[in-house]
């Protein structure tokens, strides 16, 4: 079953004088409980598409069905509930709060959701439980992340989101996180969505879209996806 | 326990990491607030005491002073519709004789029945009430106090040549003096100078030699009394004996010097907070705004969790909220414990005996209500841009901003010219103009509130050398209990050593215009008086006309007057006639309400010719009153050194208010400055810490920013003297009145010393922020993208 269905998105946005065609009429569909990497080159569009699909965004035409709900049609109250209830994002600067410990940063998305996971488990999965009273100046980029993932996963939403989620992270730190994403997808059932632009990733994918200049120019189905401690860059 | 949300839990770490800018914001409101309590509280609490003391000891709604008038027209009165009850009484100004036979004490003496008084009673402190026979006098505490008499002492009178003793049965307070002034030119109480005796009626009417008769009557209304009307009837049924002047309960001296400096603390509690919720508000607004602005991608992650634009916005909303809750508790707790402190300061200022002093809840209630309202409006105004933040867009950096070149760029010479910093410091002045205007505005405020506070000092000043030296010049005033023929001013001359005398005519009138009236002193003088010098509105001189009046201005403004138009002239007189008389000039008066006349003039048309009720005078002469100590007719001598002498002691008590006036300005331009260079530092991080990487010094960096705030301090101050100039210019038109004219126009001394008080001020609150740029952490602070 199609959880996510987008449709000729387009997106074109004004940064100073230059008007920048962030997307040209992209499509594309995922499955229920995929795990999808989107790729491409700086500039492609990608993390525009990220943001439209998150509903942080609308786009300038086009449209995008989650849950065979079209979301592009939603107003900012309703916006504001989906992404409270639906989706979670992974940023690759983490974007933690800075004065809450990793508990209470992961405490700030469960307060807010309708059907939280116990956060004392969440902790333990990413490997966080001896860690949690720490602040975020207290520990390193990759248990940074590993906040960022627990907070994403504990509202419980049907999507994850994750842009670029080992750019600022070293290649052991890397594959450890891309390693508790796919146990998230595994175990946990969820849908995962990673845009990046490191195409060794894309081996450890279901399905992989591939994307320059605002275009979809590919989109298939992995057939074997590889181990994530195959993976090398 | 209620558990905080962990939202509200970086509510809280915020706080603290900006604790000194949330400190400087609390102390604005505590300040403001505890102003507008205490003072409040300190207004209601003394007006609730006046009125109940009034009430307690009947305090008269009417006060006629009258030629003698027998005991039967005193009934007449109290039978009168709209009378609920009228007394008689002899009120009469003696000379009190002390060892030093040059000093000049005034002794007012009044019958009182002791216990049995109706009207006006008075409140035993200390011995005993007098008994109906004797030389027996109870005495005014204020001045039994400065002269240290106690019961069983007994004081010497003269009248008309013969002394007589007193003894003091008992120290009292009245409801008539509770602020002790002989008249209203005194303007201070002189309590070691005048003061107000008790005695039997018997014995003041041998003092007064005024067998069976009396000179005032106090009358107390009924609840139903229309005051207008019944005056009008008042008069005329006395008008057979003559009636000297009628002064309502608004009008009477004491009553009004206490009313003013209420309506004053009102005004005072009202504007003085206002002021400092809306700079604390002004604050928030930009502290907010600069906050929201870097917590953009913070704001874009609450907004990506599913939280609303209304979630966050009142997590910012909170933040000033906490400072206008935390302020407003605080403030009101703060200004309840000074409003006792204050009442009971007033109380004894006053002389009114103490009643219980009330804490008002509703004014805590309201104080909370005020700053939090501020607070949190202004928080919803500072942290709108949250609204405007959209996710997507708060994870991308900001576009560069446009560079724009600044006017002075336009101008060569200029720019060639500046040094690479000082190029910088004009750019970055320019570069956030609402943050520059803020700075801006917040050093005109506080050198506004300085100029305001130290024109104030110059103003009892002007008021005093203007009126003493400059509007009136005489060295002595002195009064005759009877009107003489104006040949006395000779004899004058046997007595004392005289440079120059000129005799006067003063006697009380109504004036009125239309439906507009005031009784005042009428002064008849002569036309080339050497003792007045009068001038108009725009400086000019005025000369006494030989025909027609002047009126002092506060006078033309009662009855709205001008140049040229007719007043009429009612005295108080039996059997004469209202008179028209033309106004020939308006003139400035610092002290009093009066009108003057050419004394030839005034004595045809208002009272006899020839006759004068006293002299005017100069001389060298230092035993004058010991001289006219035995001249009968003399009722009071006033020197101008003497009102000096008080002043000067006057004044000691000002600094002390002069000083926390200072303070308080002194706070609020800290505060402004601390928090707007603060705000600076933080938006400015990335491109101090660049500099930093470059090679410049912490000291550098400080100088930069002290420079482009000395700047805008300089325009400020500039800015900040018409400020002045306005709120002195309010404070002129609220606390001016009927006994004194304020009139505050800054001089140069006064801008110099507020501009260097503001000065300082603003420097401590530079040197406050010298210490955050040396926390800068700057190799940090370039890690981070900027946003």
């Amino acid at each position: 079953m199609d959880i996510l269905i987008a449709e000729n998105l387009s997106k074109t946005y004004t940064m100073g004088e230059v008007q920048v065609h962030a997307l040209v009429n992209a499509s594309f569909s995922v499955k229920q409980g995929e795990f999808v990497v989107i790729l491409g080159p700086s500039g492609s569009g990608k993390s525009t598409l990220l943001n439209i699909i998150g509903g942080m965004d609308r786009p300038s035409s086009g449209k995008v069905t989650v849950n065979q709900r079209e979301i592009t049609d939603y107003d900012e109250k309703q916006l504001t509930a989906y992404r409270r209830n639906e989706v979670g994002f992974v940023f690759q600067f983490y974007n933690i709060m800075p004065n809450l410990t990793a508990e209470e940063n992961v405490e700030l998305a469960t307060e807010i959701s309708k059907n939280p996971l116990n956060i004392g488990e969440i902790m333990e999965a990413v490997g966080l439980a001896d860690r949690k009273d720490h602040f975020p100046s207290q520990m390193s980029g990759g248990e940074q992340q590993r906040v960022a993932i627990a907070r994403a996963v504990a509202k419980n939403p049907n999507i994850l989101l994750c842009d670029e989620p080992t750019g600022a992270l070293d290649y052991d730190t890397g594959i450890s996180i891309l390693a508790l994403l796919k146990k998230v997808n595994e175990d946990l059932g969820k849908t995962v969505i990673i845009i990046t632009h490191n195409s060794d990733i894309s081996h450890m994918a279901d399905r992989v879209i591939k994307m320059r200049s605002g275009q979809v120019i590919e989109n298939y189905i992995n057939e074997k996806p590889m181990a994530v401690e195959d993976i090398k860059w | 326990m209620v558990r905080l949300s962990n939202i509200d839990k970086m509510l809280i770490r915020m706080i603290k990491y900006s604790k000194g800018q949330f400190a400087a914001i609390l102390v604005i409101i505590i300040v403001g607030i505890s102003v507008f309590t205490s003072l409040n509280m300190t207004a209601v609490n003394m007006q609730h005491t006046v009125d109940t003391y009034y009430l307690e000891n009947h305090f008269a709604d009417l006060f006629i002073q009258t030629a003698p008038i027998p005991g039967q027209a005193v009934e007449k009165v109290s039978a009168m519709e709209g009378v609920r009850r009228a007394e008689g009484r002899i009120s009469i100004d003696v000379r009190m004789v002390t060892s030093d036979l040059n000093e000049r004490v005034n002794m007012r003496i009044i019958t009182s029945k002791g216990t049995f008084d109706e009207l006006n009673a008075c409140t035993l402190l200390e011995g005993n009430y007098i008994s109906n026979a004797g030389r027996e006098a109870m005495i005014i505490e204020q001045f039994a106090t400065a002269r240290n008499i106690k019961p069983g002492d007994t004081i010497k009178v003269q009248r008309g040549g013969v002394q007589y003793s007193l003894e003091i049965s008992g120290i009292v307070d009245n409801p008539e003096y509770i602020y002790l002034m002989e008249n209203e030119q005194s303007l201070l109480p002189d309590e070691k100078a005048f003061g107000v005796c008790y005695v039997s009626e018997t014995f003041g009417r041998q003092l007064a030699n005024l067998p069976g008769s009396y000179n005032e009557i106090l009358v107390a209304y009924n609840d139903e009394a229309e005051e207008d009307v019944l005056i009008d009837n008042i008069e005329n049924k006395l008008s057979l004996y003559g009636v000297k002047s009628t002064v309502e309960r608004e009008n009477q001296l004491s009553n009004v010097v206490i009313s003013e400096e209420l309506k004053n603390l009102s005004v005072m509690a009202n504007s003085i907070p206002v002021l400092f919720l809306v700079v604390a508000g002004l604050i928030l607004i930009m502290m907010l705004g600069r906050m929201v602005k870097k917590d953009k991608i913070k704001i874009g992650i609450l907004k990506a969790l599913g939280y609303s634009n209304f979630n966050v916005l009142l997590h910012y909303v909170k933040y000033a909220l906490s400072a206008g809750i935390l302020g407003g508790f605080v403030g009101s707790v703060l200004g309840m414990a000074l409003a006792g402190a204050m009442t009971k300061m007033y109380l004894e200022f006053f002389n009114i005996p103490l009643l219980r002093i009330n804490f008002y809840v509703s004014y805590v209630v309201l104080a909370i209500l005020l700053s939090s309202g501020i607070c949190g409006l202004s928080g919803v105004v500072g942290a709108r841009g949250v609204m405007k933040i959209d996710p997507a867009d708060a994870m991308r950096p900001d576009s560069p901003k446009m560079g724009k070149r600044i006017f002075i760029q336009s101008i060569p010479v200029l720019w060639k010219n500046l040094s690479f910093s000082n190029k910088m410091v004009a750019k970055n002045i320019f570069r956030n103009r609402k943050r520059s205007i803020f700075i801006l505005t917040g050093v005109s405020l506080t050198l506004g509130m300085m100029l305001f506070t130290t024109s104030m000092s110059s103003v009892m000043d002007q008021i005093m050398i203007k009126h003493f030296t400059e509007f009136q010049k005489m060295d002595y005033n002195i009064s005759f209990q009877t009107p003489v023929s104006e040949n006395v001013v000779n004899d004058f001359s046997g007595i004392i050593d005289i440079s120059y005398i000129e005799g006067r005519i003063e006697y009380p009138f109504e004036v009125s215009r239309g439906n507009k009236k005031e009784t005042v002193n009428i002064i008849g003088l002569q036309r080339n008086t050497e003792f007045y010098s009068f001038k108009d509105e725009k400086g000019n001189n005025v000369d006494v006309p030989a025909k027609g009046i002047l009126l002092s201005e506060n006078l033309a403004k009662i009855l709205d007057v001008k140049i040229g138009e007719n007043v009429e002239i009612k005295s108080f007189m039996p059997g004469r006639d209202i008179v028209p008389v033309t106004v020939r000039g308006i003139i400035k008066q610092a002290l009093g309400i009066n009108a003057y006349m050419d004394i030839d003039y005034m004595g045809g048309l208002l009272l006899e010719k020839n006759m004068i009720t006293g002299v005017y005078l100069d001389t060298q002469d230092k035993l004058i009153n010991e001289k006219l100590l035995y001249a009968s007719n003399v009722s009071s001598i006033m020197s101008g050194e003497d009102s000096r002498a008080v002043y000067e002691e006057y004044m000691n008590m000002m600094f002390l208010s002069i000083g926390f006036m200072v303070i308080f300005s002194g706070i609020l331009g800290f505060c402004i400055v601390y928090n707007a260079t603060i705000v600076n530092l933080g938006a400015r991080e990335l491109e101090f810490s660049s500099l930093r990487v470059l090679g410049f010094t912490n000291k550098e960096i400080f100088l930069m920013i002290f420079k482009e705030n000395n700047i805008i301090m300089i325009l400020g101050i500039l800015l900040g003297i018409p400020v002045g100039k306005l709120f002195t210019l309010y404070s002129q038109q609220a606390f001016s009145n009927n006994m004194y004219t304020l009139d505050m126009s800054p001089t140069p001394g006064a801008i110099l010393q507020a501009s260097l008080y503001t000065i300082l001020f603003i420097f401590i609150a530079q040197l406050a922020t010298y210490r955050k740029i040396k926390e800068l952490d700057f190799l940090q602070a370039l890690k981070v993208r900027e946003n």
